[in-house]
């Protein structure tokens, strides 16, 4: 079985740019040196996909204020609302308010993807919110049920997703946090695999990835046997491992070996070993190997070594890293 | 219990005056910070007779600004300004800090600084890992604490981050490490509590007994961090607890911006907590009660105190007297008795300008005198 490697999320801003987002608010520098500093920093990251075998490439979506901002930005329908905490995180993101349906702009979105990743020679993966997650946390004043706003959001993702296809990128991963958070059932289910239904028949020819993180992803399996996209992905500290015996066939299984919420880098014979034991109870088509949710709960150095994991246990697992 | 009904205290910081920040840069008052300080002078008295720092300042001498100085003047003005806006219970505006969680860290042992991590959009915070068993360098804020009892009219009310928030907020490398192999949530679980005990009894219990040594009767424990892991909440409360063990004094336990409903009924287990400060006035609108949770305490037969939040800090627009006077007396009809009632701010005033807070504070002190006329009668004071 093929077992690889990739980023999974956001990733950490570097001092130097922490430094200059800052002097950026305080008007000590200009737009285009911090434009300029996060360029060179996606970069970096996507030097740092390619050394450490993860792939395809992100590029760390860096610039990115929080997942739902370049949409709430760039669509039309949105505003952007107040700060809300990042489920059971220290962090907090702006909810978006949606006052009427929403409308894509064509190329916004790709324009706030990192550049560096699809730029360098690499395979590139684009990682955006996910309707069901997208639809949970935004405040819905549209006038629309939530079933109804997630199949529309689902409907405008594939219309990214075919987008992005031109663009040459060689897959998609949607953040779906909510699937596993608040698990849905009954027509909001439905609206879920309506909507990713919508983003399948776009995706033809291009990976796709749901991945889920901040609970056990045990009690979403039914549901997320039903999500027509490649790989799903669990945060493994969240989910008890036995639970993954009932991932589904014919479905590749994204393992979030690596806690974005603690500092100690991971050790690579118990990641190793957990990986065999899921292994022994399913059989999964692919494993990919990556961040159990965002690494930017991390600084930037600590997010790096916590990554050198992941090389280590793909060889070790005989896998292509 | 309280004598009187419904006495009003501080709960937190409030932002730090314009000269203050510029002479502790050690740069000269422009117009707007002078006439900043006329116009609080007047109001508030705050200047010694004769004080070094003030007339340094307001002579254009800078250089002559001591950095301990310029602080005492800060403080100073904390205390003028708490009291007089009428609150029983009072202290600096927390006019020596910068922030809640950097400073005590640095004050111990066993922990190391990683970098920084992003809280939202462009403002991020110092985040440290403990990496050893955490011990404490020495006790902290008691210098501070000496100042403000030197100088308060009212009665002195100290704030200390507590040992959840503090864990909460750092990475646990030392604890959990401890913990061989695959590191579940049943382990992850396991090494937090021992984190968090560990900084209580380490490193606050030490000191807030320096605190209470040093003649501090009243200290409020923040725990902003008690909200965000809802089935953590025991884990606050045995924090809570182990920092306090075999200490007297008057404690409480500041909480805000979280879904209090999850807390219950485990927070109720920190047993020497005299007072409940929470906020309140954010989460109450027309299409909301925001003091409705309160039932709960009744609903679980806790009898303890509420400090209870009847101004938001997060909003300029100045709450009518009339307005927390209604606020208070629902609250008191949901506890069944107003004698347990303190009135303050949801939470700290340093997101708000100086003119703003004052207002709110006055409109905290005015509303509970009408709510005291409501329920006592008009010689009510």
């Amino acid at each position: 079985m093929q077992v690889d490697a990739a980023l999974t999320g956001a990733y950490p801003r570097s001092e130097a740019l922490v430094a200059a987002t800052r002097d950026l608010d305080r008007g000590r520098t200009t737009p285009e040196a911090v434009a300029a500093l996060f360029a060179r920093s996606e970069g970096e990251v996507v030097d740092l996909e390619r050394r450490l075998g993860l792939a395809p490439a992100t590029g760390g979506i860096l610039r990115w204020a929080d997942l739902f901002r370049p949409i709430a930005e760039t669509w039309s329908g949105f505003t952007v609302g107040p700060l809300t905490r990042w489920f059971e995180t220290n962090t907090f993101f702006r909810q978006p308010i949606l006052h009427h349906p929403p409308e894509r702009a064509p190329g916004a979105l790709a324009a706030r993807l990192p550049a560096a990743a699809r730029t360098t020679g690499t395979r590139a993966k684009a990682i955006l919110p996910g309707p069901y997650t997208l639809a949970g946390l935004l405040e819905n004043r549209s006038g629309e049920t939530n079933e109804a706003l997630v199949h529309r959001l689902g409907r405008l993702l594939a219309a990214e997703v075919t987008e992005l296809k031109g663009l040459g990128y060689a897959g998609v991963q949607f953040q779906e946090p909510l699937l596993v958070v608040d698990v849905p059932s009954g027509p909001r289910a439905e609206s879920v695999v309506a909507a990713y239904r919508a983003i399948a028949e776009a995706a033809t020819g291009t990976a796709t990835t749901v991945w889920t993180f901040f609970a056990d992803a045990g009690p979403a399996l039914p549901v997320l046997a039903r999500i027509p996209v490649g790989t799903i992905g669990v945060d493994l500290a969240e989910t008890e491992p036995e639970e993954l015996a009932r991932f589904p066939e014919g479905k590749g299984l994204g393992l979030g070996v690596i806690d974005p919420r603690t500092s100690l880098p991971e050790d690579p014979t118990a990641v190793v070993e957990i990986v065999r034991r899921i292994l022994g109870t399913t059989s999964p088509s692919s494993v990919t190997l990556g961040p159990g949710g965002p690494l930017d709960l991390l600084p930037w150095g600590p997010a790096a070594r916590k990554l050198e994991v992941l090389p280590e246990a793909v060889a070790r697992l005989g896998g292509s890293a | 219990m309280t004598a009187k009904l419904f006495p009003a205290q501080e709960i937190g910081s409030i932002a730090k005056p314009r000269w203050q920040l510029l002479g502790q840069r050690g740069e000269a008052l422009d117009a707007k910070a002078r006439a900043e300080w006329t116009t609080w002078e007047d109001r508030l008295h705050f200047v010694p007779p004769g004080d070094a720092t003030a007339a340094a300042l307001l002579a254009g001498r800078p250089a002559d600004v001591t950095p301990g100085g310029i602080r005492d003047l800060g403080a100073l003005f904390g205390l003028r300004y708490f009291e007089r806006a009428g609150l029983d219970r009072v202290y600096d505006g927390e006019a020596r800090r910068i922030e809640m969680y950097e400073y005590p860290i640095r004050q111990m042992t066993g922990f190391q600084f990683l970098g920084h991590v992003r809280s939202f959009d462009s403002k991020y915070y110092l985040k440290a890992a403990a990496t050893g068993p955490v011990g404490l360098e020495r006790p902290y804020h008691v210098d501070e604490f000496a100042f403000v009892k030197a100088h308060a009219r009212g009665i002195p009310k100290l704030p200390i981050t507590g040992p959840y928030t503090l864990a909460d907020w750092s990475y646990n490398e030392h604890y959990l490490g401890r913990h061989p192999g695959w590191r579940g949530r049943s382990v992850r679980r396991s090494a937090q509590r021992e984190f968090v005990v560990d900084i209580a009894r380490t490193a606050i219990r030490p000191t807030l007994k320096a605190l209470i040594d040093a003649g501090c009767r009243v200290l409020q424990i923040d725990e902003p961090a008690a909200g965000t892991h809802p089935d953590e909440a025991d884990l606050v409360a045995e924090g809570f607890n182990a920092a306090t063990e075999g200490l007297d004094a008057e404690f409480s336990m500041h909480i805000c911006f979280s879904e209090y409903a999850s807390l219950f009924p485990a927070i109720l287990e920190a047993k020497r907590c005299r007072q409940w400060a929470w906020e309140f006035a954010n989460r109450d609108t027309p299409d909301r009660d925001g003091y409705e949770v309160l039932k709960l305490f009744r609903e679980y037969g806790d009898t303890r105190e509420i400090g209870l939040g009847v101004v938001d800090v997060h909003r300029d627009e100045i709450e009518t007297a009339r307005q927390v006077a209604d606020r208070i007396l629902r609250a008191s009809k949901y506890l069944g008795d107003p004698r347990r009632i303190w009135v303050n701010p949801d939470c700290g005033l340093r997101t708000r300008s100086l003119e703003v807070a004052y207002r709110k504070l006055e409109r905290v002190v005015e509303g509970a005198a009408i709510a005291r006329r409501t329920l006592e009668g008009p010689s009510a004071s």
